[in-house]
């Protein structure tokens, strides 16, 4: 993390159509071994900002520095720095996953020997050995995906870029992409992820940011971002009905932070408060007004839903009631 | 030089790979149509003297050159802009043109079956006398990598669902209102200065001239003209998959 950066980004804006702003000044920096979120809607301007780096798309304001060099002025140095899976599915219609993967690694400059050894590698670690020889088009989604992710992986020069990788990929095999990603980052990667799915990007991102309008609303790492809701729990009780679940919200602080949305009733507790509310939870599970309840820290995506909303009103604004205390 | 041919060379083994299906079915198809213009055009025109006939035969050869690079390529190549994958091959850390060039080797290997197949049925059909020239060998790459430059200027430019029709109107257009299958003179004076700047003539006139070397020699302007063709496509194809918007 102490590296000089990989990547610098500084203050790009992308407007197109003289109108629609994709990217509003947007910053960031990424260095060798760095695992970097970025986090977004669907439109916040993620892909825009992926797309710039790799001179698919041309900054209308602000630099892009990668291995200390204009990525903007030479696009096709940028090219051959960093590796990247685009959201869209990679070309494999006629051909298998080995084949794909050790081709585009040698085309990203990687010897034979060694592309067939890293094809070998990732197949394995990505548990998709099964499809090795089953030509693209009749692949799933989920390895498609993994191969394309596997395309970029296999080669990533000094920044890999992966946009949604997991889109399409079972529970079992995210985890193993996701240990994927960090070991690109230990072996001296920088790594930028654009990804919907905070919660799994929590466990594996180093520092993240997140877009809104095309706008980086904040940035840190995970612990920073939660700041003072980082000594809260969060106790989720799952009521026999809406109406206890109402109730229990009253009991509880008088409505005053305690929410109910639906079954649930969703309480911010501080950490030297747990005993008691654990007492209290297990109390009413016994009278039978609960069925289960939970504590957990305060999430990530709890803190993005704050700062950009969700597209479900009801749950946005309880949920930023919630965080609001 | 020497990272672009490496370039190449990989890039023609993944267009090979992800073709290898398809290029059997082009390859027949190719040499069915290129054949069966010969012999269409013979039940057309059940007289034929030794002139029609080689217009006819060498007519076919390059209409199937054309058929490859103005319309199967360009709608591949659209059919992939649809599916969003040519960004994906504008990601890949390889030189444009070498792209462009792996694309166009596919082509013209597409068509050469097309070609021989073609030359043989009109010998058979029409007791074609043929005094092969030489620079044979390059006038079939050069009218393929024009035909190539325009389809993919065609491709790159028009928007996917145009680019059948555009296509089309350019096939009827060479197979019909060209000096191609005909000499130029059958055209009204109009239509023979359009076609002074088209590829069209040139590339009949390359293979003909090659084909059955005229008293005075193979003559250079189509081939001229054919690399100038080849040159503006390449250049507007080039510009436009390096474009940032």
């Amino acid at each position: 993390m102490s590296a000089a950066p990989v990547l610098d980004v500084e203050n790009v804006t992308k407007i197109y159509h003289k109108k629609v702003w994709a990217n509003d000044h947007v910053s960031l920096t990424i260095s060798a071994g760095d695992v970097y979120g970025l986090l977004g809607h669907n439109g916040a301007g993620k892909t825009t900002l992926l797309n710039q780096v790799v001179g698919l798309a041309k900054p209308t304001e602000g630099k892009i520095t990668l291995n200390g060099r204009d990525a903007v002025a030479d696009p096709a140095y940028a090219r051959k720095m960093c590796a990247m899976q685009p959201q869209s599915q990679a070309p494999l219609d006629g051909v298998t996953p080995k084949e794909a993967i050790e081709l585009m690694a040698r085309i990203r400059g990687a010897s034979r020997r060694d592309a067939r050894r890293r094809t070998a590698d990732l197949m394995a670690a990505l548990d998709i050995e099964p499809w090795a020889d089953t030509k693209g088009e009749k692949l799933s989604g989920g390895v498609q995906r993994l191969t394309a992710f596997a395309m970029a992986a296999a080669e990533p020069g000094r920044l890999a870029m992966f946009d949604e990788p997991t889109n399409d990929v079972d529970p079992v095999r995210r985890r193993l992409l996701w240990a994927q990603v960090r070991e690109l980052a230990d072996q001296g990667c920088a790594v930028l992820l654009v990804t919907h799915n905070v919660i799994e990007a929590e466990r594996t991102v180093d520092r993240l940011a997140i877009l809104d309008h095309g706008r980086v609303v904040v940035h840190g790492t995970p612990t920073e971002l939660r700041g003072e809701h980082a000594h809260q729990l969060r106790l989720e009780a799952a009521a026999i009905s809406h109406a206890v679940a109402q109730d229990l919200a009253h009991e509880f602080d008088n409505a005053r932070s305690a929410v109910a949305i639906g079954r649930r009733m969703i309480a911010p507790v501080a950490a030297d408060d747990c005993a008691t509310a654990l007492q209290w939870a297990q109390r009413h599970q016994q009278t039978g007004r609960i069925d289960e309840f939970s504590f957990n820290p305060v999430s990530l995506e709890d803190i993005y839903i704050r700062l950009v909303g969700s597209p479900d009103d009801n749950v946005d604004e309880s949920d930023d009631a919630l965080l609001a205390t | 030089m020497r990272s672009w041919l490496h370039s190449y060379k990989l890039l023609l083994k993944w267009n090979a790979l992800r073709m290898r299906a398809e290029i059997p079915v082009f390859l027949a198809l190719q040499t069915v149509i290129a054949s069966g213009i010969v012999i269409g055009f013979s039940l057309l025109i059940p007289e034929i003297d030794a002139v029609s006939a080689l217009y006819l035969t060498t007519g076919a050869m390059t209409v199937s050159l054309i058929t490859v690079g103005t319309v199967l390529a360009p709608q591949i190549v659209a059919q992939q802009k649809e599916r969003g994958l040519l960004d994906y091959q504008r990601s890949m850390p390889v030189p444009r043109l070498a792209m462009l060039a792996a694309d166009a080797t596919i082509w013209i290997l597409v068509a050469l079956p097309g070609l021989v197949a073609t030359l043989f049925v009109a010998i058979l059909r029409f007791d074609l006398q043929v005094s092969m020239s030489p620079w044979l060998v390059l006038a079939v790459p050069l009218v393929s990598a024009g035909s190539v430059a325009v389809g993919y200027c065609i491709a790159y430019t028009v928007k996917p669902v145009l680019v059948g029709l555009v296509t089309n109107i350019v096939m009827i257009a060479a197979l019909m209102f060209a000096p191609v299958n005909y000499p130029a003179e059958r055209l009204p004076e109009w239509a023979r200065t359009v076609h002074d700047w088209l590829p069209f003539q040139y590339m009949a006139q390359a293979i003909r001239d090659t084909i059955d070397v005229p008293a005075g020699g193979t003559p250079l302007l189509p081939f001229v003209v054919l690399v100038a063709w080849a040159i503006i496509g390449l250049a507007i194809t080039s510009r436009v998959m390096t474009r940032r918007i």
